[in-house]
């Protein structure tokens, strides 16, 4: 069999093809991370939570020591095993619903305190895994199986920007930051700017990575790649909100 | 005695779409009748199974350990209907679809077989995205309480959302469906398991300066290679990938390699090469 350059050596072999839906976002942002991890040569430090939804999904995806948690609780998780063993590399992965609905607290708190973890919050605009219902980020106006009219702002408010309001609460060190999982050389490089971060110990490390749902958005390859890339990043925009000076 | 049927497949393959009709026809012909559906937390992939038990008298418990329909529609899910297969059994499965060898490996369990080259039928004479229908024709000619009038009746129920937006899905299923009757009336049995022999689809691509590799056990066909390719070389082949989705193909004399279909590939499953 030929050899395959596009498989990252921190993916485990056996439990691919993995289980996300065709032209999921997710994926392609694990991908990505996946690559990131061999080019930094850090996966047998590397300590990977996952959160519920479709990101547990995730649970034998790396090579890698993973654990998976509740609701948003791959924060605290992370930032206790850091506290354990300083020397190892914590990622804590998780969703819209995970970071910014049910376990929101975690996420802000860890922000505020600067625990040096790095967090990676996928935005797909639903909650995807439980078939489509509206979440924190689903856009004004975006049809979801609880917002079968479209997400009314006068009802239930603006979508939330997760970035922006991190940012305003973070220290120095923190790296903040959101890119877009279909433009690969940008989200490859605040992946790697986000780990660089905690591999310096410099503090609080977050991306969030707009990504694609074709399932429960009923579209298919091109308008999804046109409602992630043209709707969300009207709403959210892409760039880093705080970038502590020598990693910019 | 109820007559106790398992259907497995991979998810996407129309596993608890035929045993919704199955359900709904035995339910239609006065049969007292339980469904259980079973699958994982993905919404696509993975392997997804329905308990189906069909009596004329109450069924008092939906699950089962042995059955005397055992159907399946995937390689990957050849492992878990092991358990069910009695001597009693009939397996009903899609010899176009599963690999020689993972039948072959059920071999000392299956004394009883069908063997249905459903997914050959489906894209030669209709479509490939009927095989799941003509499966539940074999299936229907085995069930002889249920008339087959109820069986029309139903698929053409249980699709007339998808029928009302592409009229000519009618005519298409009735025939799967009766095509897949005719299979099992005209079927002889043979006394070894026939299946797909392995690697028959073409993996590399090459032109004097790139080398183009695909992976039909990773591809998924979510289609994003194809939008990614600025030149448009790449296309939707006729050749299936593991979840019997159409698998890209890339024309060589267009490709110059760029290597965005492999950045793009959210399943790691093109590989290009620069000789």
């Amino acid at each position: 069999m030929a050899e395959n350059n596009n498989f990252p050596k921190s993916w485990k072999k056996s439990s691919k093809p993995h289980k996300f839906c065709p032209g999921c976002g997710q994926s392609l942002a694990l991908k990505n991370l996946g690559f990131v991890i061999d080019e930094l040569q850090i996966a047998d430090k590397t300590v990977y939570a996952c959160d519920i939804g479709c990101s547990l999904l995730t649970w034998d995806m790396f090579e890698i020591d993973t654990i998976q948690t509740h609701h948003g609780r791959v924060v605290p998780t992370m930032v206790g095993f850091k506290l354990a063993k300083p020397s190892a590399i914590t990622i804590a992965f998780m969703g819209d619903g995970g970071g910014y609905a049910i376990g929101a607290q975690h996420l802000i708190n860890a922000a505020m305190r600067d625990d040096p973890i790095t967090a990676i919050l996928i935005n797909n605009a639903n909650y995807a895994m439980t078939g489509g219902q509206m979440a924190p980020t689903t856009l004004v106006g975006q049809k979801a199986t609880t917002a079968p009219n479209g997400r009314d702002w006068q009802k239930v408010g603006k979508p939330i920007h997760g970035p922006e309001m991190l940012a305003e609460i973070a220290q120095e060190g923190s790296y903040i930051a959101r890119t877009i999982s279909t433009d690969i050389a940008d989200c490859k490089t605040k992946i790697r700017k986000a780990l660089q971060n905690q591999i310096d110990g410099r503090g609080f490390s977050f991306i969030e990575i707009i990504s694609m749902c074709p399932v429960n958005w009923h579209t298919d390859a091109l308008q999804s790649l046109d409602f992630s890339e043209k709707e969300m990043t009207k709403v959210y925009p892409l760039g880093e909100f705080k970038c502590p000076q020598k990693l910019a | 005695m109820p007559a106790k049927i398992i259907i497995a497949g991979e998810g996407g393959q129309g596993v608890q779409t035929i045993a919704k009709i199955l359900t709904k026809a035995a339910k239609k012909s006065g049969k007292n009748v339980s469904y259980l559906p079973s699958f994982g937390v993905e919404q696509r992939g993975g392997v997804s199974l329905a308990y189906i038990q069909v009596s004329s008298r109450p069924i008092p418990y939906p699950r089962f350990s042995k059955a005397d329909f055992v159907v399946t529609l995937s390689s990957r899910s050849c492992e878990t209907i092991k358990n069910f297969i009695s001597d009693n059994s009939l397996v009903i499965y899609d010899s176009a679809e599963i690999y020689e060898k993972d039948i072959n490996e059920l071999k000392a369990e299956i004394k009883r077989f069908v063997a249905v080259p459903a997914k050959n039928i489906a894209s030669e004479k209709l479509s490939t995205k009927v095989a799941n229908i003509i499966i539940l024709g074999v299936l229907s000619a085995q069930l002889k309480d249920i008339s087959f009038q109820d069986f029309q009746d139903t698929v053409l129920m249980e699709l007339a959302a998808k029928i009302k937006i592409k009229p000519e899905l009618k005519e298409l299923n009735n025939s799967a469906l009766q095509m897949g009757a005719e299979f099992a009336q005209n079927y002889e049995s043979s006394d070894h398991l026939t299946g797909k022999s392995p690697d028959e689809t073409v993996r590399s691509f090459e032109n004097d300066k790139v080398k183009w590799t695909r992976f039909p056990e990773y591809c998924k066909g979510c289609s994003l290679c194809i939008l990614s390719c600025p030149v448009k070389a790449i296309t939707f082949a006729k050749d299936l990938n593991f979840l019997g989705t159409p698998m890209p193909i890339v024309d060589m004399e267009k490709c110059i390699g760029c290597g965005k279909c492999m950045q793009i590939c959210p399943d790691g499953a093109i590989n290009v090469e620069k000789k």
